[in-house]
């Protein structure tokens, strides 16, 4: 049962957690579910480069964890995005689609 | 906050049990609720834990990952490393301790001149806002040009004057002889000070006919005064006038001037207690003070230069000296104030010993490097030793950059623990330099407590060092090879490793050599300077410095009570000879005046300037000055008799040439260049030097005693057969015999001698010091090489002796790559030590740094004890037996 495994462009897993985590706070492995999901598929994040990216982002002050219950009642690490998360957030999405545009519109120049 | 979370999140995880923990619950969690996910599609439940453990991976790994993320990390790393290399360092404990010796040895040399460099060069003053001080420069001040400053300045928030002095504190018999102070009002307000005990003075302590008040340092109060609070208000007798204590000066302030150490201040205006009506205060050509202000706040640098600038016609222009010339006075109206940065204080010291530090720095420097290189090369020898540990630990998988990071912590812990003893060693260096810096007169005392600025020198220094012994080893020492270093069980001792070696070898001979040529050009400078001719014998000889401003004598009387004196210590058992003058040779006084003398065109200007001494008939018999022409003084020659003089051969030389100057005349410039009327030369006596061994011979005119004005201070000169130390009981108890208030100070000619050359003594001990520590570094490495490389080559040695070759034949193997890299080592050596003599330029005497014999004779010095210590190492290699070194392969 082994899927096509897509791999992340370089330095976006960062946003992506971020962006995830905008939407409501979220364990480890939702994250990554999230992701995949929302994805459709295309991205996948294995737990090798998860967790690091999640001590990277919490040492920075970016995000903040805690234990609390999950769903079914087990506990679990909740990340959740700090005020400098968000405004991290914004910044990189900008330069992110600025640098996109540039892309594509070189892609598409004939 | 960023900073917070990143540096409480590393300590949590570096010394807390529960982030170890969280993170495991973390991943598990992670696994299960992938599981769960994976059976609620549909996997049964042993599948669906399979495929979640496979999508993991090792969790040991993950977990690793995660630890990296943080800084925390390579401090764990660094934590183990550290273990690991005290774990190592403490198994060769012999290993250990000569390089940490051989370390503590040139780090702390380094740091002990560094030290001094520090006190005397970069100390800023133990005052408030020392950076706002400003010195206001003309060599010195006179007092009515002080006043001027401080009445007519605008730039300062506060302006002070200060002059150094010796005060006598006894009431009598021996001197009392303590540091003194003459400060304006100002002086401790603008440094910003507040007493230790009772009040320093303000500006109302000084005026005319001021109380005779003084201050006294916390350290003299602490010692003279065990700090009792009783001694304030209390009496203190300075040059025999009654003072009052007021108050003491904080803790740790010693004055403006590194290097002293003031004991007792007492305020300007009371010169006059002690001058009397033509006091000092009104001269205008007594230059005795030192002037600083402090920057008013906002006021900048530029505008304060503009400003003195602008104020310096009116200032100069009130305290014109009249007895000058009109030329000179018109120079004096010219010139222009200048500021200089005063934030470390205004000091001699300093000015002396700018030079000799840099050198001293530089060959400190120097012999550290050839320590680093001995280590070097030692543990290149012990990199090879420990090849196979290396290679095991690179087949387990540790990286070769973590091995040469494992290998440079063990350098960084040598390196520290050879700082940390050095510091030790450097305070003892700084009390030994100290004590070669005093003098008679002047006791050296500087603040050597540890500074900011001495420990990040000694830290850098070592951790420099530790990369400059300990990067190469590293390198070389993780380069095996792995099948071959643990199949042999041993790896060769042959290849590049040994020419690193010998390359180290021989830049440690040509950095001997400058060190050498060093210590030898300074050696033969101060032997030059100790025996040079002075014109007179400094053995065997005492000097008495008498003084009667306080005896209550009337002063008419006091050339019959030092007459008296003499004669007294004259009969003394064991005196050879006595004699009496104005002052005593090299005492660092002078008198000088222009002079005319009765020839067509003398001498005129700068050149015609003569310096003066009176002494008594018995002066140049005592101090065994032979006289080359005409007559002695002698008790004839009175004040009603004719003014008479005998000169030296260099006024003999300048004023009177082509001619006899037996007979002639010559004529004092007097006050307002009046001439005086004319003084007949009746002898001429050999050159001797006046104020400084060093100078060219002061032309100098030496006048009966008889006919001097009046003075109340004089010099006794005593050529004794008896110890000197024997004699000093005796001497006092004759000028007692005469008068029992009259303070004396008693020493020798020869120690007075030895004050003027100080700086030429400290170069030369502590060069030649350093000088035989290199020899001593280089030659144990030498050897050390050597032995290694004769012990590799064994077996070679062993196949030749068995097929024949005579030990003469092997010795020969040897030494031919010894001398090889002893000349060329010795060659660039020459070439540095031609390069940098330059910078020794000033500092000789009678001597150019690129005296050839100097250079020869520590090449041949070097080149003997290379061949020695290398015919040693190399006598081995013919003592092996060729039977055991075969079978040993």
């Amino acid at each position: 049962m082994k899927e096509p495994v897509g791999s992340l462009v370089q330095g976006t897993l960062d946003m992506l957690i971020l962006k995830t985590l905008a939407l409501e706070p979220m364990h480890g492995y939702g994250i990554g579910q999230r992701i995949e999901q929302i994805s459709q598929g295309v991205f996948r994040v294995n737990p090798g480069s998860l967790f690091p990216a999640l001590r990277r982002l919490e040492r920075a002050g970016w995000v903040k964890a805690s234990w609390k219950a999950t769903d079914n009642n087990r506990q679990a690490k909740f990340y959740t995005l700090t005020p400098r998360g968000r405004k991290a957030l914004d910044s990189e999405t900008g330069e992110w689609n600025r640098q996109m545009a540039a892309i594509v519109r070189i892609l598409e120049a004939t | 906050m960023s900073l917070w979370s990143n540096l409480s999140g590393g300590l949590r995880t570096l010394f807390g049990r529960r982030a170890e923990r969280e993170m495991d619950d973390e991943l598990r969690g992670y696994l299960e609720a992938s599981a769960a996910d994976k059976i609620r599609a549909g996997m049964n439940p042993d599948e669906a834990w399979h495929a979640a453990r496979v999508e993991m991976g090792s969790m040991e790994t993950v977990k690793d990952e995660i630890r990296a993320a943080g800084w925390e990390a390579a401090v764990a790393a660094l934590v183990r490393d550290l273990r690991y290399s005290l774990r190592v360092l403490a198994k060769a404990p012999l290993f250990t301790a000569v390089v940490v010796l051989t370390l503590a040895l040139g780090i702390g040399a380094n740091t002990a001149i560094f030290s001094l460099l520090d006190a005397i060069l970069l100390r800023t003053l133990p005052v408030e806002k020392p950076e706002d001080l400003v010195e206001v420069t003309h060599n010195s001040f006179t007092n009515p040009l002080w006043e001027q400053v401080r009445d007519r300045q605008d730039v300062f928030s506060g302006v002070f004057a200060w002059g150094d002095d010796r005060f006598n504190l006894s009431r009598g018999g021996a001197v009392d002889s303590v540091t003194g102070l003459w400060v304006s009002g100002d002086y401790f307000r603008t440094l910003g000070l507040r007493p230790a005990a009772g009040r320093l003075f303000t500006t109302a302590d000084d005026h005319r006919g001021c109380p005779a008040l003084a201050v006294l340092s916390h350290s003299f109060w602490q010692e003279r005064y065990s700090g009792a609070a009783a001694a304030i208000g209390g009496p203190i007798s300075v040059n025999g006038q009654p003072f009052q204590i007021v108050g003491v000066s904080p803790a740790g302030f010693f004055g403006t001037e590194p290097g002293t150490r003031f004991d007792v201040a007492i305020p300007i205006c009371a010169a006059q207690i002690f001058d009397g009506p033509r006091t000092r205060l009104d001269q205008r050509s007594w230059w005795w003070l030192s002037v600083v202000g402090r920057l008013k706040p906002g006021m900048g640098w530029a505008r304060m230069k503009a400003r003195l600038a602008a104020l310096s016609p009116e200032i100069y222009g009130a305290a014109v000296p009249q007895n000058w010339d009109s030329r000179s006075q018109d120079n004096f109206r010219k010139r222009v104030l200048k500021p200089e940065p005063a934030a470390t204080g205004l000091s001699g010291l300093r000015r002396q010993y700018v030079e000799p530090l840099r050198v001293l720095m530089a060959i400190a420097a120097l012999v550290l490097l050839i320590a680093c290189a001995n280590i070097a090369s030692l543990l290149l020898a012990r990199a090879a030793a420990r090849g196979k540990e290396m290679a095991l630990r690179q087949a387990l998988g540790a990286s070769r950059l973590r091995l040469v990071r494992q290998l440079l912590v063990e350098s960084m812990l040598l390196s520290l623990a050879g700082a940390a003893l050095g510091l030790l060693f450097a305070r003892w260096g700084n009390l030994v330099l100290v004590r070669y810096l005093s003098t008679l007169r002047n006791k050296v005392v500087l603040d050597f407590s540890l500074d900011l600025r001495v420990l990040a020198f000694t830290t850098g220094v070592a951790l420099v060092t530790a990369l400059l012994f300990g990067l190469a080893p590293a390198f070389r020492g993780t380069r095996v090879s792995l099948t071959s270093a643990i199949k042999e069980g041993n790896v060769s001792h042959r290849g590049p490793r040994g020419h690193l070696r010998l390359w180290i070898v021989a830049s440690q001979v040509a950095l001997s050599l400058v060190l050498l040529v060093t210590a030898g050009l300074l050696l033969r400078s101060f032997w030059k300077l100790s025996t040079v001719d002075i014109g007179f014998d400094r053995n065997q000889v005492l000097l008495v410095n008498a003084n009667l401003t306080k005896s209550h004598l009337p002063p008419e009387l006091n050339t019959a009570v030092f007459e008296r004196i003499e004669e007294g210590l004259r009969g003394l058992p064991g005196v050879i000879s006595a004699s009496r003058s104005w002052t005593s040779p090299l005492a660092g006084v002078e008198w000088n005046t222009n002079i005319v003398s009765d020839v067509p065109n003398p001498p005129a200007g700068d050149d015609a300037l003569a310096y003066f001494n009176f002494v008594s008939p018995s002066y140049f018999e005592t101090l065994r000055t032979p006289l080359v022409a005409g007559r002695n003084l002698n008790r004839g020659d009175v004040l009603t008799a004719p003014a008479i003089a005998v000169i030296n051969q260099t006024l003999a030389r300048r004023f009177y040439p082509g001619v006899n100057p037996v007979g002639r005349t010559f004529r004092e410039e007097g006050e307002a260049r009046k001439l005086d009327p004319p003084v007949e030369i009746v002898g001429i006596v050999r050159d001797s030097k006046y104020g400084s061994v060093r100078e060219d011979t002061f032309p100098t005119v030496f006048r009966p005693l008889s006919q001097m004005p009046v003075s109340p201070s004089t010099a006794f000169e005593i050529r004794t057969a008896a110890p000197l130390a024997a004699m000093r009981p005796a001497i006092t108890a004759a000028v007692a015999a005469v008068n029992k208030e009259i303070p004396i100070e008693i020493h020798t000619l020869a120690a007075q001698v030895d004050d003027t050359m100080t700086r030429e003594r400290l170069l030369a001990a502590l060069s030649a010091f350093f000088g035989g520590l290199a020899l001593l570094l280089a030659m144990i490495g030498l050897y050390g090489t050597l032995s290694y490389l004769v012990a590799g080559r064994r077996v070679e040695f062993g196949i030749r002796m068995a097929l024949g070759a005579r030990s003469r034949t092997i010795l020969g193997l040897v030494m031919r790559d010894v001398l090889a890299l002893l000349v060329g080592g010795l060659a660039a050596g020459l070439a540095l030590s031609l390069a940098t003599g330059r910078l020794l330029g000033t500092l000789l005497f009678d001597l150019q740094p690129r005296d050839a014999s100097t250079m020869a004779m520590a090449a041949a010095v070097l080149a003997a004890v290379s061949v020695a210590a290398s015919l040693l190492a190399a006598r081995r290699a013919t003592q092996v037996d060729p039977m055991v070194a075969l079978r040993h392969e």
